[in-house]
């Protein structure tokens, strides 16, 4: 059984139909692309399995689970970890302190042993400390634990949000344009570096979305080809590649002269 | 003596109400126009369990605290459940605090006396406590704040539908965050109603929530010790200012007007007022363990 299945998606926007009777598969493990022109659905594709918009029709199971109508903190709980097109990290916080959000989204201890900082509640605040350390150090940021998240640079942001997100411990993670608005270096750094993040954690799904055609290219073993809300195509990069179609949607058709 | 006594009381007793606030409106970002109503709630309880049914002072504070958190149900599920954005939550607050105040206007119950209110509340309140309770309550809101519960209710202020895909209960934190509140307002309302030793329900008005909240604005979002401070500032100032009759209401709003405009984050946010002393002792500390270290090299 696929660990993510969404069968006959539908998200609409009162008359917009953001994505449209997408049914897609993915097995534990793989790391999957999703790309597509602008507009194509793709960040909405996230938004339905994440709980943040609403299928309007189908459904999306997750490991035999149907997600359907649940609370967004509750699908996260099952194990689907996401970051954001727009990069949202909490600003005024220290980049271990953001990491620990991730990591204990639910408070272990109530709020009475908080108010008296109880022994316990110290304990696993500095355990919560410890881990979200490790977490960073896993992305290799650690140096920059007690920097402002927001006055971090870019790219730095980039591995923070993700770093955030690994320390929920999800069997699913949702990257959604982790090399937007980064030039060629930049970007190979990314490549290179979700590389490893998948390598050193083979249970971990990843599904990317991207424009970068050569991220996408580089990391895949398998796309998804999205356009106006529909499924184009799937396959292997180098199929993609080669697909009529996937060429039709992102650069236009040749304008047929009367000689032809 | 008494005078400034008298201040000083009322100072503590904002303080009190205060460090609820402060996790409500500086910390998950809520704003209360209404939470006069659970000092109102809070001094009611307090009040009848120690004259009708002669409660030790502490415990009676406590419950009182605790049925205004209870209470705080009322508005908070309904409002914060649908996500109602915070302006909304501000004006169904506004809306809370008003209905709090009329129905106690209209209990004809004897013990609650109507519009009329109670007398002859034993007069527990003194400056001790006033400065103990206090003290304590500013210790165990730092404690909240800087613990997990804290750290979530900043991530909803700041990114609140991103929070939610991450993990977190919104609904669930917000509540617990009001209920903080109203439970310290309760208290502050208790400690009030003690002080005193009558209480009309006109007393607890939209003027003492207003009162509050710019407070909380002026002393600093996601800071405790700011807002204690201005508070304290703000029972001070009109004493202060007394010399100039009615123009002091004029140069407080001037001096609200001032400090938003050149910190709108208000005097202390995102700090603590002993921040400084607490770098200061580990700067010494780690100079001392490196002079001993070099001594030893």
């Amino acid at each position: 059984m696929a660990q993510l299945e969404l069968k006959n998606l539908s998200v609409h926007f009162g008359g917009v139909k953001a994505v449209q009777n997408v049914s897609l598969q993915i097995e534990k493990g793989e790391f999957r692309g999703l790309i597509g022109p602008n507009g194509a659905g793709k960040t909405t594709v996230f938004n339905a399995v994440t709980g943040a918009a609403q299928p309007t029709q189908g459904e999306i199971y997750f490991e035999g689970t149907k997600l359907n109508g649940m609370r967004p903190d509750k699908i996260a709980h099952m194990g689907i970890a996401r970051t954001f097109q727009n990069i949202r990290i909490y600003p005024k916080m220290t980049a271990a302190e953001n990491v620990a959000i991730g990591l204990e989204s639910y408070p272990s201890y109530n709020a009475f042993s908080a108010m008296l900082r109880l022994p316990h509640v110290v304990r696993r605040d500095k355990e919560i400390k410890r881990l979200s350390l490790e977490y960073l150090d896993r992305v290799g940021i650690l140096e920059y634990k007690d920097h402002e998240a927001g006055a971090l640079p870019y790219g730095l942001q980039r591995k923070l949000e993700i770093a955030r997100a690994m320390a929920g411990n999800p069997k699913l993670l949702f990257l959604d344009e982790p090399a937007a608005g980064m030039n060629t270096q930049e970007g190979l750094e990314m490549v290179t570096f979700l590389k490893e993040l998948h390598s050193n954690n083979t249970d971990l799904t990843i599904v990317l979305i991207e424009h970068h055609l050569e991220v996408v290219m580089q990391l895949c073993q398998t796309i998804n080809v999205l356009n106006l809300g529909s499924l184009l195509a799937y396959g292997t990069p180098k199929e993609v590649q080669c697909n009529p179609d996937v060429i039709k949607a992102y650069l236009g058709e040749r304008r047929k002269t009367y000689g032809e | 003596m008494g005078y400034l006594e008298g201040i000083a009381i009322s100072a503590s007793i904002n303080i009190v109400c205060i460090c609820g606030l402060v996790i409500l409106t500086g910390y998950i970002g809520l704003f209360s126009m209404g939470h006069a109503s659970f000092m109102c709630i809070g001094a009611y309880a307090a009040a009848i369990l120690t004259k009708y049914y002669s409660f030790p002072f502490i415990i009676a504070l406590l419950i009182g605290g605790a049925i205004a958190a209870l209470s705080s149900l009322i508005i908070g599920v309904p409002t914060l459940r649908g996500k109602m954005s915070a302006d909304c939550f501000a004006i169904a607050t506004l809306g809370f605090g008003e209905a709090v105040r009329i129905i106690m206007s209209n209990i004809s119950h004897p013990y609650f006396g109507g519009a009329r209110g109670m007398s002859g509340i034993p007069a527990y309140m003194n400056l001790g406590w006033a400065l103990a309770l206090a003290f304590v309550s500013i210790v165990l809101t730092l404690n909240y704040a800087r613990s997990q519960h804290g750290k979530l209710a900043l991530a909803i202020r700041d990114h609140q539908d991103a929070s939610e895909l991450i993990g977190i209960n919104i609904f669930r934190e917000k509540i617990k965050c009001l209920m903080y509140s109203a439970f310290f307002c309760g208290i502050g309302g208790g400690m009030m109603a003690h002080y005193y030793t009558y209480m009309v329900p006109n007393v607890f008005n939209a003027t003492i929530s207003n009162n509050l909240l710019t407070s909380v604005v002026l002393g600093g979002v996601s800071s405790v010790t700011g807002p204690a401070m201005g508070t304290a500032i703000l029972t001070f100032l009109p004493e202060v200012l007394r010399f100039l009759s009615n123009w002091r209401l004029a140069i407080y709003g001037l001096v609200m007007v001032l400090i938003m405009r050149m910190r709108p984050e208000g005097l202390l946010a995102h700090k603590e007022i002993h921040q400084p002393i607490v770098q200061l002792v580990r700067f010494i500390r780690s100079r001392t363990v490196r002079s001993t270290d070099s001594g030893r090299g």
